[in-house]
């Protein structure tokens, strides 16, 4: 683990959307810290470095302290709310972190020596089933990533919770016993493209085929399919496909 | 291009795009996604075009999630028609996009040809777009 970045904060007394917003306004972003069994404390954090190490990896898994107008908090960012459309962070969730601290994180895995894999360097793809997966640790042995060698997979191949290497104290939590993490798939995309192609054709000829089948098509006819067919359009228009199979 | 099966009925209403997306606005599957910043009704024409533009940059490496799914049918009259006699005949499928919407994602590539194939992509779309990656990819 890298070095814990000290980050500035100030005290927010009220919580709440009106409040929340005006920190907003104000060019901060609202946040609060939690956990350790203690009351939560609101806060207003500067977005801009919070930004940057949003951008690297391994965020989530990284410990901070929070310096709340002179009172020092070892925290573990927990949580972001994003504006859907710019991608701004409007929330920030830390989790108090105390001396012997066991937390539940989500860590996030690492695929490398994908060039190494005869299966992907004959076109196949590699299909991530799990980005992260979540473990139970002490706080200061958080594991930034796991790495996973893709050295030697071919397409079909898979791989297993059992092929990651756990540093000692560190438990996976898991539903499934040994869940699958990722696979080398077939190449699709070929595929994909020719039955795209062949579905666009079949779907305008079931269309044909089928638009003097009895039922609402029939009884919607009049001018507006009538007008549709004199055109001699044989694409899949919405009409035809859905009048087609009532 | 994509349809539908089968529909309940075969005309929809106009409609109105408001608000900005509440569900299918962070990425799911992939590492990097195309999100809509505004609102429109994308066919499936234009839909198909993307997914073309983006799976032969690609060079069958990687792989290709839509994420939006045209199941709105747009009717039109034909041309030189007076107006009233009833809604016109369905002509095509769309679907109504919200902004932050992801519309596409992309995995198993690299973060440069991701963002060329999505460049190309966001060239068949009538809407503003821009690129997103998963938090932590190094990419913003």
């Amino acid at each position: 683990m890298s070095d814990i970045v000290t980050i500035a904060a100030t005290r927010r007394d009220r919580a709440g959307k009106g409040v929340a917003r005006a920190t907003r306004r104000a060019g901060l972003v609202p946040a609060v810290i939690y956990g350790d069994k203690q009351t939560p404390v609101g806060i207003a954090v500067e977005p801009k470095e919070l930004v940057r190490m949003m951008h690297r990896p391994g965020f989530l898994t990284h410990r901070l302290t929070l310096d709340v107008e002179g009172t020092k908090y070892d925290v573990l960012p927990r949580d972001v709310q994003l504006d859907v459309v710019t991608d701004r962070p409007l929330h920030f969730d830390f989790l108090r972190l105390g001396p012997n601290s066991i937390i539940t994180v989500d860590v996030p895995l690492h695929f490398r020596n994908d060039v190494a894999s005869p299966g992907i360097k004959r076109g196949g793809v590699l299909n991530i089933v799990r980005h992260e997966i979540t473990v139970r640790t002490r706080a200061d042995h958080i594991p930034a990533s796991f790495e996973l060698d893709l050295t030697g997979l071919e397409i079909g191949d898979t791989i297993h919770l059992s092929a990651i290497v756990l540093p000692e104290g560190v438990r996976v939590v898991s539903r499934e016993k040994d869940a699958t993490i990722a696979s080398i798939a077939p190449p699709t995309t070929v595929a994909a493209e020719a039955t795209a192609t062949s579905a666009a054709g079949g779907t305008a000829a079931t269309a044909t085929a089928t638009s003097a089948a009895p039922g609402k098509a029939a009884a919607a006819g009049g001018k507006a399919a009538g007008g549709k067919a004199a055109a001699g359009k044989a694409a899949a228009t919405p009409g035809k496909a859905a009048g087609g199979k009532k | 291009m994509l349809s539908p099966k089968r529909t309940k009925y075969r005309k929809a209403f106009k409609g109105r795009i408001h608000g900005v997306a509440r569900s299918g606005a962070t990425l799911a599957f992939g590492d990097f996604g195309l999100k809509a910043l505004e609102p429109e009704r994308v066919t499936a024409r234009q839909i198909e075009a993307a997914r073309r533009a983006m799976t032969r940059h690609m060079k069958r490496a990687g792989r290709v999630w839509i994420r939006v799914y045209p199941d709105l049918p747009v009717s039109m009259k034909p041309a030189e028609v007076r107006m009233g006699s009833g809604k016109g005949a369905p002509e095509f499928w769309a679907c109504r996009v919200k902004p932050g919407r992801i519309m596409f994602e992309i995995g198993g590539v690299g973060a440069p040809i991701a963002r060329e194939a999505f460049a190309l992509a966001a060239a068949k779309l009538p809407i503003k777009t821009k690129f997103v990656a998963r938090m932590g990819a190094g990419e913003a």
